[in-house]
């Protein structure tokens, strides 16, 4: 049933029948297969997922017929296995979303912005509807129809009515209202649309002309099972590096035998780099999300804002892609709310009227960057720091840095924004996104300058699974630095060394006074080197929190993959979690942050130095 | 099941793992144990109460080993320990240590006899009762209780650990 075959009056009994079929709801057919229900919410989702994306590329670029293609396939997909699924609801509710975007494709309908807001009402109900089917297979009830899903179907329905009185322009030509003359839209000259327009040229048969699905080439792998290959592969390396260090190997002159151990090993290490890298997925869906979310915020603030993504192949660990979705929200938001100025401002200061704002991701040594770039108006340093000490967050007396000043907006309970809008600016969400960053071991900067624009940027390593770490050695017991907090390891000499009364201990490095904490006084470990000129200090930490650890000897670099240490043990201050070392046994790896504090506390004073002497 | 209600219940009766320690025989109850295991090398980890000997690699695990002597008092082992037997009690694993394993054995709930309350709290709470079986008396261990009030005793045994030790 096509809605333009239908005069007034049919279309309005029409649209009465459809919305009353709608408006009860439905539940989930008994005899449904579950795992085929799961498998068609998975796909959904994915599908929808990628009309979303071509709908807002049809934004940039209305006559992109394969977008159109897309998102017509998408829905009708989602149409043809509900169906079969005995999901009737859904399946009329796609129906008619594929109508609609048929329309378009057969170039009846222009894409206009009436069409595109109509569209993409339509994907979120099919997403809201595919949650409702989720929960219900849970939990047996009957299936909660989206809100406002029958307004949306009286829209679909009777879309010329809808677009007239949005104003937009419905159609191509004036001519075309008339929607059966499809030789007369046919006429206008449109010679790429020729193939498909010849294909679908007859509306009856537009549910046929969905084109190839492409091939799916992935399979779907629970993530348990995925975790448990990637731990039986690291206990295969850790085995075949304690056969390769086996002393009767090697002092033996088994050469032959040696060189077999070691194609192994060389064998092992790619499986493990392969199996690690399964848990990567891209950040393109979390990017296509927010490219949704910028469109909608500079609509509601109206501001014309152009989102431009790069890198979006850029892989990351699974659980991270997850834990950053929610700081990039807060910080696209911002960044459109906050950051880039109304159209008219931007005039007045000879921008262009549609505000930029560039995200990208790339790759740099062991860590992904994501950087954020708006070209608004800047962060207002003055205002921020008014804002803070008018709120108490710092006193007046403190003379800060530029960066300082930007850090103020991360601290809880800030907001600068004079008004404050439904979107942005309730003081929540930039604290809240620099902890959800700061728990995957992430890390954001702020570079700003006034008038030109805001940076953001977060620094994130590769996968949570594995640290790059120093292990290091005191007395007979090994301990792994993270990488990432170490600035620089050096043995020092006498005269860099003081003694600050009564149990002070300082380094001097390059005209900054560094406070020494000895790692086997906080760790209580017996026979370490006591003279720090015959030990390593490493300078660890960050900014003012900066130490310097005092241990034996720097045993080399190992990647290592975090573990937590069991429950009896519980929480260990000084300590984020073990590793199985390449000899198979467990290092402890340091969690310097909370080791500063440890040291601060006294822990590890002079003091009990020479009480233990 | 909760020991307290089997005690009740008089349910006591099962098989049971035993091993030697400081001279003693302790026993365990079989369902309780996943694996025994040779000794291997501990890591020890710092801060924490000393009958949490440290941590070890379990096929790619890390999980605590727990020294029963520690936890009971006894003076230490004079020889090395020869094995670590691996329990599971509610979803987690500890491997306690042993000088070495002796027998599975079935013991009737009729041979075990109620803990004699000695007024330090150690048989009435951590033992589910003495089992005799070929004349000799195995000190059966509610391991259960024994772990949980580990965890209890360690996390708040930690903060007052911290210096001097």
């Amino acid at each position: 049933m096509i809605p333009s075959q239908l005069t007034l009056t049919q279309a309005g009994a029409a649209i009465d029948a459809a919305i009353t079929a709608a408006s009860d709801s439905g539940r989930i057919p008994d005899d449904a297969d579950h795992s085929l229900l799961g498998d068609f919410i998975a796909e959904s989702r994915e599908s929808i997922a990628g009309a979303e994306s071509a709908l807002l590329s049809l934004e940039g670029n209305p006559d992109d017929l394969e977008a159109i293609n897309t998102v017509f396939r998408a829905f009708h997909t989602v149409k043809g296995t509900a169906g079969f699924l005995g999901l009737d609801r859904l399946a009329d509710f796609a129906h008619h979303a594929e109508s609609l975007l048929s329309r378009v494709r057969d170039r009846e309908l222009a894409y206009s912005q009436g069409v595109a807001d109509l569209s993409l009402r339509a994907s979120d109900a099919l997403s809201q509807f595919l949650d409702a089917i989720e929960r219900s297979a849970l939990t047996h009830e009957i299936i909660a129809l989206p809100t406002g899903l029958a307004a949306l179907m009286r829209d679909l329905l009777d879309v010329d009515a809808v677009l007239l009185q949005s104003g937009t322009a419905a159609t191509p030509a004036p001519h075309a209202t008339i929607p059966h003359d499809v030789s007369e839209s046919d006429a206008t000259p449109l010679a790429v649309l020729a193939p498909i327009g010849a294909a679908a040229a007859r509306p009856g048969m537009t549910g046929r002309a969905a084109g190839k699905p492409e091939p799916d080439l992935s399979v779907r792998v629970r993530t348990d099972r995925l975790d448990r290959l990637i731990d039986m592969v690291g206990e295969l390396v850790i085995a075949q590096s304690m056969i390769a260090a086996e002393t009767a190997l090697a002092g033996a002159g088994q050469h032959e035998l040696m060189k077999k151990v070691s194609h192994a090993g060389k064998i092992m290490r790619e499986l493990q780099g392969l199996s690690m890298s399964m848990r990567m997925v891209p950040l393109r869906s979390t990017f296509q999300k927010l490219t949704r979310l910028v469109r909608d915020v500079a609509l509601r603030a109206g501001k014309v804002v152009e989102l431009v993504t790069v890198g979006d192949d850029t892989e990351l660990d699974r659980n991270m892609v997850d834990a950053i979705a929610d700081p990039l929200v807060h910080m696209v938001r911002n960044a459109v709310d906050h950051g880039v100025e109304s159209p008219d401002d931007r005039a007045r200061v000879g921008k262009p009227r549609a505000g930029r704002l560039q995200l990208e991701a790339f790759q740099q040594g062991g860590s992904v960057i994501i950087e954020l770039r708006d070209d608004g108006r800047g962060l207002n340093r003055d205002r921020i720091l008014a804002k803070a000490i008018e709120k108490g967050l710092i006193t007046g007396t403190h003379s800060l840095s530029e960066s300082e000043i930007n850090a103020l907006i991360f601290l809880p309970g800030f907001s600068t924004a004079e008004a404050l809008t439904d979107i942005s600016g309730r003081g929540v969400g930039m604290d809240v996104a620099r902890r959800n960053v700061e728990s995957i071991r992430g890390r954001i900067d702020i570079e700003s300058e006034s008038g030109k624009g805001t940076t953001f940027q977060i620094r994130l390593p590769l996968t949570l699974a594995v640290t790059d770490g120093m292990l290091v050695r005191v007395a007979d017991e090994r301990y792994i630095v993270p990488l990432t907090s170490i600035s620089v390891s050096l043995r020092p000499t006498a005269e860099m060394l003081s003694t600050i009364p009564p149990h002070g201990e300082v380094v001097m490095l390059r005209g900054e006074v560094l406070p020494i904490v000895r790692l086997h006084c906080l760790f209580g470990i017996d026979g370490a080197v006591t003279d720090p000129a015959a030990a390593i200090l490493m300078i660890v930490g960050e900014g003012e929190h900066r130490v310097a650890l005092l241990v034996d000897q720097l045993l080399g670099q190992q990647q290592v993959v975090a573990k937590a240490l069991g429950e009896s043990v519980g929480e260990v201050a000084g300590i984020s979690g073990g590793a199985i070392l390449s000899d198979g046994r467990v290092g402890l790896i340091v969690d310097v942050a909370q080791l500063t504090l440890l040291a601060r506390s006294g822990a590890a004073s002079l003091r009990r130095i020479a009480h233990a002497a | 099941m909760t020991p307290v209600a089997d005690r009740a219940a008089g349910s006591l009766g099962g098989k049971y793992l035993t091993f030697f320690l400081a001279g003693e025989e302790y026993g365990i109850a079989i369902l309780l144990v996943q694996k025994i295991i040779s000794s291997m090398p501990v890591t020890r980890v710092p801060r924490t109460p000393p009958f949490i000997r440290g941590v070890i690699n379990l096929r790619g695990k890390v999980i605590p080993v727990v020294d029963l002597r520690e936890k009971f008092g006894l003076p230490p082992a004079v020889e090395p320990e020869q094995v670590m037997i691996v329990v599971q009690v509610s979803g987690v694993q500890v491997a306690v240590v042993a000088d070495r394993v002796s027998e599975v054995a079935s013991i009737s709930a009729a041979d075990i006899d109620p803990t004699p309350d000695f007024g330090d709290g150690f048989g009435t709470e951590l033992l589910l009762g003495l089992g005799k079986s070929n004349g000799r008396l195995r000190l059966l261990l509610d391991i259960e209780r024994v772990l949980s009030s580990e965890t209890a005793t360690a996390l708040t045994l930690t903060p007052a650990l911290a210096p001097g030790d």
